[in-house]
């Protein structure tokens, strides 16, 4: 049975507004809807070229809404984690009075029987809002705008970004040739793939040869040495992006191993201080012990199963031109 | 300009299973499906001179994904190398226009997905429109829905034509053909029900182009590719008529649909019911047509490999003794952008 990983990953966007967007999204801290002028169209969303031709039409806002009409619509029974609403509701096209083209957006409608083209619908806003398109929590039927809440205040200052996180998860196969590798690592033993047209070794459960293209399966399967020599190396210092839990600087090293030509790349320093790793630094590999939790080691998400790192021998470095090439 | 300068013919396409998930990983799929194609034709990796993959990263779930695709191709010694980030559809018609230099013979394309990966429902909105669609988490099926509504009030669909779509692209008898029951079931998106959507399909297509007498060669009956277009429309529906596809007609036109014989039959990327009746209407194909016969996107549809797929059965018409075929791919929401294939045999 193959094995499938779960990974959850989120996608965190900043980004900047420009000039049309900046006033229609700090407006709408105002409670206020704008649409773009062009010619006897009245475009909502704004824009700031036409759709039809491209041509630059400028920065002429007017005031449009709030109320508006339903052009369609279609009914969501189960909504996403990413919806407006977490009920059933309807999502429509919004035509507010004024604009010529409609707005996509979620009616808080209660059932489907209650929504139809051509009902009226408001604002509800949110109460705390903060120049987004989802300032507006969702419309309600009437023509009453709501607000969710005591009323917040509008931006003290111009909206000019946005924050948007998408987060999603993926649940991949983990070849078996992968399995087998990390599963060898818990005996201390770092496991590879031989290529049988080209004589090439795959490190860790590849499951193919990259320059023949044929698969490799358990009957290409080398033991590899757990010595080897730093080839290259960077000191990385955190930047604190979200996510990053690594706060002083530390090392990753390029691992040649002895008698192949198999790289192990970005491996961690075990007992050995970042400043003081050089290239031709002979190192040993560093497993957990088999008892360990799998998920609570490793790095690189656990594809390395125990290997935590490397560590120097103590040998002489070796002293080779050429090594600082090979980081592949 | 849709016209090619020169013959360049459809010799050989292969898929792998099309499955609800596959346990392979989409670079295993691709060196399989890539072996499967070559092989018949007596080619090795060796023999291509260009490779252009389409696939998506979002869908893996992996920047650069395309990155580790590259080993089914055999990247070393290094070749002529290109990915889009759409159907592999898209990524024939770069060969096609990159084998038009002239210099080189033989291209390789490909279209891989595994749809499974994720959930379409949380992956799609972060392509949608950043400002206005995506933060409210605007999915493919409200889209499809929204566009089924607008086509149905156009007259050009009905909720049981759209029934009867999918009953015949799935080739669905007996008790699951039954349209008063199928139309008697809940909607999913009102005015979609189950049966108008499309299946998650994981899978992957490999498709060999070559230059006129090499393509003689290798095959006895080679599809040739006489016109290609694709066009796009504004990338937020608000702005569009969704009861129409501007962006197919005018493709279609540019291929040269109207200038030739009719086709006989017509592949359409029609991943809803709604969206075969509308292009049927725009593209003006008459009842003679065979819309679909391999059951369309409705009966498997491996997200970037779906388009690719239509090229592959339009040209397998054409290599059974066919004599002219449309294939139609699409992209975006609300069939925002539209590529036309046509091929031809010649006797």
């Amino acid at each position: 049975m193959t094995r499938f990983v779960e990974n959850t990953i989120t996608f965190p966007y900043r980004r900047s507004l420009g000039p049309l967007l900046t006033t229609f999204m700090t407006a709408l801290t105002e409670k206020r809807i704008l649409g773009s002028r062009t010619g006897d169209r009245v475009l909502v969303p704004p824009m700031e070229w036409d759709p039809q031709t491209g041509a630059d039409i400028g920065l002429d806002l007017i005031e449009v809404g709030p109320v508006g009409t339903v052009e369609s619509w279609t009914w969501v029974p189960s909504p996403s984690a990413q919806h407006p609403l977490q009920k059933p509701f309807a999502f429509a096209f919004i035509r507010l009075d004024g604009a010529t083209t409609p707005l996509l957006h979620a009616v808080d409608a209660g059932s489907p029987d209650r929504i139809a083209k051509g009902a009226r619908v408001a604002p509800r806003w949110k109460a705390k809002r903060a120049g987004r398109i989802d300032d507006i929590a969702c419309f309600v039927l009437g023509t009453e705008p709501e607000v969710d809440g005591p009323d917040g205040p509008p931006a003290a200052d111009l909206v000019t970004m946005m924050d948007y996180l998408a987060t999603t998860t993926y649940r991949n196969p983990v070849p078996v040739a992968a399995d087998r590798a990390i599963a060898a690592t818990r005996e201390g033993r770092l496991l590879a793939q031989k290529c049988p047209q080209c004589d090439s070794t795959y490190a860790g459960g590849r499951g193919y040869c990259v320059l023949c293209a044929v698969p490799l399966g358990i009957e290409h399967e080398v033991d590899l040495p757990t010595v080897g020599t730093v080839t290259n190396f960077v000191v990385i210092t955190p930047v604190q992006y979200p996510g990053q839990t690594e706060t002083e600087p530390f090392v990753r090293m390029f691992v040649l191993v002895d008698g192949t030509h198999v790289i192990y790349g970005y491996q961690a320093a075990v007992d050995l201080p970042w400043d003081q790793v050089r290239v031709g630094l002979r190192v040993r590999a560093v497993f957990a012990p088999a008892s360990a939790d799998l998920e609570e080691v490793g790095a690189m998400g656990g594809n390395l199963g125990n290997l935590l790192g490397w560590t120097a021998t103590g040998e002489p470095d070796v002293d080779d031109p050429d090594l600082v090439n090979r980081i592949f | 300009m849709a016209t090619p300068s020169k013959d360049i013919a459809i010799v050989g396409w292969a898929q792998t299973p099309m499955v609800r998930r596959t346990e392979q990983t989409e670079t295993q799929m691709l060196m399989q499906v890539i072996t499967d194609l070559l092989k018949p034709l007596g080619l090795t990796r060796a023999d291509i001179d260009f490779t252009c993959l389409g696939s998506c990263d979002y869908i893996t779930g992996q920047a650069f994904s395309f990155v580790s695709n590259l080993d089914a191709i055999g990247a070393w010694p290094p070749k002529r190398d290109s990915h889009v980030e759409m159907d592999g559809a898209w990524a024939l018609y770069e060969a096609w226009l990159r084998l038009q230099e002239g210099d080189i013979e033989i291209a390789v394309v490909t279209g891989s997905g595994r749809s499974s990966t994720g959930d379409p429902a949380l992956i799609y909105p972060m392509e949608m429109d950043p400002f206005f669609l995506a933060p409210l988490g605007a999915d493919p099926l409200t889209f499809a829905a929204l566009q089924a509504r607008a086509v149905i009030e156009a007259g050009i669909a009905d909720e049981r034509r759209m029934a009867e779509v999918s009953v015949r692209s799935r080739g669905r008898t007996g008790p699951k053909a039954d349209i008063d029951a199928l139309l008697k079931t809940d909607y999913v998106r009102e005015p979609l029900r189950r049966h108008d959507l499309p299946p998650i399909t994981d899978g992957a297509v490999a498709m060999l182009l070559a230059t006129g007498d090499r393509a003689r060669k290798l095959v006895k009956r080679p599809a040739y590719i006489t016109g290609f277009d694709h066009r796009t429309e504004c990338h937020n529906p608000s702005f569009r008529r969704l009861d129409d596809s501007p962006s197919t007609r005018i493709a279609a036109q540019a291929a040269g649909l109207h200038d030739g014989p009719p086709v006989e039959i017509a592949e359409l990327q029609a991943a809803f019911s709604h969206e075969e009746l509308l292009l049927r209407h725009v593209l003006e194909l008459g009842p003679d047509v065979r819309v679909n016969p391999s059951g369309g996107a409705l009966k498997s549809n491996p997200i970037m490999a779906t388009g690719l797929s239509r090229i592959g059965h339009a040209a397998n018409h054409v290599f059974s003794g066919g004599r002219r075929a449309l294939a139609h791919s699409t992209s975006g929401p609300c069939l925002q952008q539209n590529l036309i294939c046509i091929v031809e045999g010649r006797s």
